[in-house]
């Protein structure tokens, strides 16, 4: 363990005692902003697994957890399924079409996917927005809740449970043979693949698993919030997810989550300035994107290893 | 089948107008291997720029139409020189930047312009009658023309001057085409340039059809993007038949098939392109 591993998971001991008891002490208004917050911890860094460690730019992130969103909530309103599974079966279909979409346009090259799932995301949005007799359009489809009794504090915990799966999932992975092959991947393709990587299915694989993952956790938002507009598979919210990536470290474990974390909680403080707080988001993150490709993590880790070496 | 000639003509006109802003994007992504998810919004932000030079600033819509072409063509050279330039050889961040800047373009334009859509003034008035079949307006005929001016002129640009002799070395080889002497990062900010001149060229020129507005261009963006993978990327022939057959195929699609469902035609040739021949109509098989 080198020093920056040490201090790394010092932090994450204060973190985890924080996550458990702070609820205890919040304002449901302040619980609301942590479980939208773990909400994005769980789209930043699935997204962070294949952008960031395969190099591959999805847009269909928030379309994947849209997915996720409706054929639970449709199931629940039409069917009476319950929603652990209709989450289930949301996250099956995510998937699905995640292996669909990266077998088409991922041995074409990174380009293809991202024009693809751009218009997968567009045309989802079109199709949720005009088929109204069963999505309700932008008036919101109202569905009933993950639990019986609603409470704030039990979707906390539900939220806190799958973001820590997800995130045990995503370390166990990076960490794996497949996480080494990732990293080849993005390092030096050819390489990788002259040294026997199938570079492509290595890809397919991570993008099918990270759209996996952003419909279970769009199918979870959907049941929590018990309205679900439009708004979850669109663009804005892709970009958000996306901003959260590149400002906390896009390729860092800690990275998305941080992201998550600052940028949904300033959101909240500056929501009074409306519709500018996208402006404000998009130009930090054109900011980090060109001077600090690292995010914050990577700046404080530069840090770490300049404090390290003096 | 007046009906039905109309509907076509709708689609011809569409289409070279198509070609054009895909003719923008294709041939960035030839020399730069650079996808500009902002396309949208600069062919977006020319139609609001030809809006107010003529109706707030008062000036002739002639005059408009170009002035608004080159603010565009500028806004890309200083995007690609400082936001483009710093990602060479990293495609993912090129991807990554261009999509953030098209959400700030968006948000941008919302707030400068406002979310109405809006129109700029028509060039000519009046309606042509074809063989007694159907009426068609003349600022449509007027649109087709100097739409079919710009394309002739980008194919004389790149086939016969210093220029595109340049931009076709550097497409086939990179390194080859330094070693001749060719300055290729001018080359790469004149073209990104360029790329946002058509994007901003197509916008003025529908802008007095189909009025503009914020919300619209990631329909723009998409519509440039299909075209560019059924012609085949990096093939400006590939970029006009594509942007034919989809301008004729969304029109008639639209009318006898579904209007709200015009822009799930492109994502379905898409789709059909990446299964059936993922290298295009005119791309080359790699």
């Amino acid at each position: 363990m080198d020093k920056v591993e040490f201090m790394r998971f010092w932090i994450f001991i204060p973190f985890i005692f924080l996550t458990l008891f702070l609820p205890f002490f919040l304002s449901q208004y302040w619980l609301h902003v942590m479980i939208i917050s773990l909400f994005y911890v769980m789209m930043a860094s699935s997204w962070n697994l294949i952008a960031g460690y395969t190099g591959q730019i999805s847009f269909a992130h928030a379309a994947f957890a849209g997915v996720g969103a409706y054929v639970s909530g449709m199931l629940a309103v039409n069917m009476g399924i319950p929603a652990w599974l209709g989450i289930l079966i949301g996250t099956s279909i995510a998937g699905l079409l995640g292996l669909g979409l990266g077998y088409l346009c991922i041995r074409m090259g990174g380009i293809y996917l991202s024009l693809t799932t751009l218009g997968f995301s567009e045309i989802l949005r079109i199709i949720i927005t005009n088929e109204d007799r069963w999505t309700r359009g932008t008036m919101g489809l109202q569905i009933p809740g993950f639990f019986i009794e609603y409470s704030k504090m039990s979707y906390y915990f539900l939220f806190l449970i799958v973001s820590a799966f997800f995130l045990w999932v995503i370390y166990r992975l990076i960490r794996s043979e497949m996480g080494l092959s990732f990293r080849a991947v993005l390092n030096d393709e050819l390489a990788a693949s002259s040294s026997g990587i199938d570079t492509i299915r290595v890809r397919i694989l991570a993008f099918t698993i990270s759209s996996a993952m952003a419909g279970m956790a769009g199918g979870l938002y959907g049941h929590y919030l018990m309205l679900i507009t439009p708004d979850i598979p669109s663009l804005g919210q892709m970009f958000l997810v996306l901003a959260m990536a590149v400002i906390g470290g896009m390729g860092s474990f800690i990275g998305p989550i941080l992201g998550a974390f600052v940028l949904e909680i300033l959101s909240e403080y500056i929501r009074i300035y409306g519709e500018y707080h996208v402006l404000l988001f998009g130009l930090v993150a054109l900011g980090m994107a060109r001077f600090a490709p690292g995010g914050i993590m990577g700046l404080l880790e530069k840090r770490w290893r300049l404090r390290e070496m003096s | 089948m007046a009906e039905f000639l109309m509907y076509l003509t709708n689609g011809l006109v569409m289409g070279v107008i198509n070609a054009i802003s895909a003719i923008g994007v294709s041939l960035v992504v030839g020399i730069m291997r650079v996808i500009n998810f902002a396309h949208g919004e600069l062919y977006i932000f020319a139609g609001y720029f030809s809006y107010h030079l003529s109706l707030t600033l008062g000036l002739s819509p002639i005059l408009a139409m170009p002035l608004s072409v080159i603010f565009v063509f500028l806004m890309g050279v200083l995007m690609e020189r400082f936001l483009i330039r710093p990602t060479y050889g990293d495609e993912m961040y090129s991807l990554i930047i261009t999509f953030v800047l098209s959400i700030i373009l968006q948000n941008s334009a919302l707030l400068i312009f406002g979310p109405y859509p809006n129109k700029p003034p028509t060039l000519i008035s009046g309606a042509t009658s074809f063989f007694g079949l159907f009426h068609y307006g003349n600022q449509r005929l007027f649109s087709f023309i100097i739409s079919i001016a710009i394309l002739l002129s980008v194919f004389y640009l790149i086939k016969r001057t210093w220029f595109g002799k340049s931009v076709r070395a550097i497409s086939q080889d990179r390194e080859m085409a330094s070693l001749m002497g060719i300055d290729h990062l001018k080359v790469n900010m004149l073209s990104f340039g360029l790329g946002a001149a058509l994007a901003g060229a197509a916008g003025v020129i529908i802008a007095p059809i189909f009025p503009v507005t914020p919300t619209g261009s990631s329909a723009i963006s998409l519509t440039a993007f299909v075209v560019v993978v059924l012609g085949g990327m990096g093939s400006l022939k590939g970029c006009v038949v594509g942007g034919l057959i989809l301008g004729i195929l969304e029109n008639l699609g639209a009318a006898y098939i579904s209007t709200m469902y015009r822009h799930i035609f492109g994502f379905i040739i898409l789709i059909l392109v990446l299964v059936f021949r993922p290298w295009g109509l005119f791309g080359q098989r790699t």
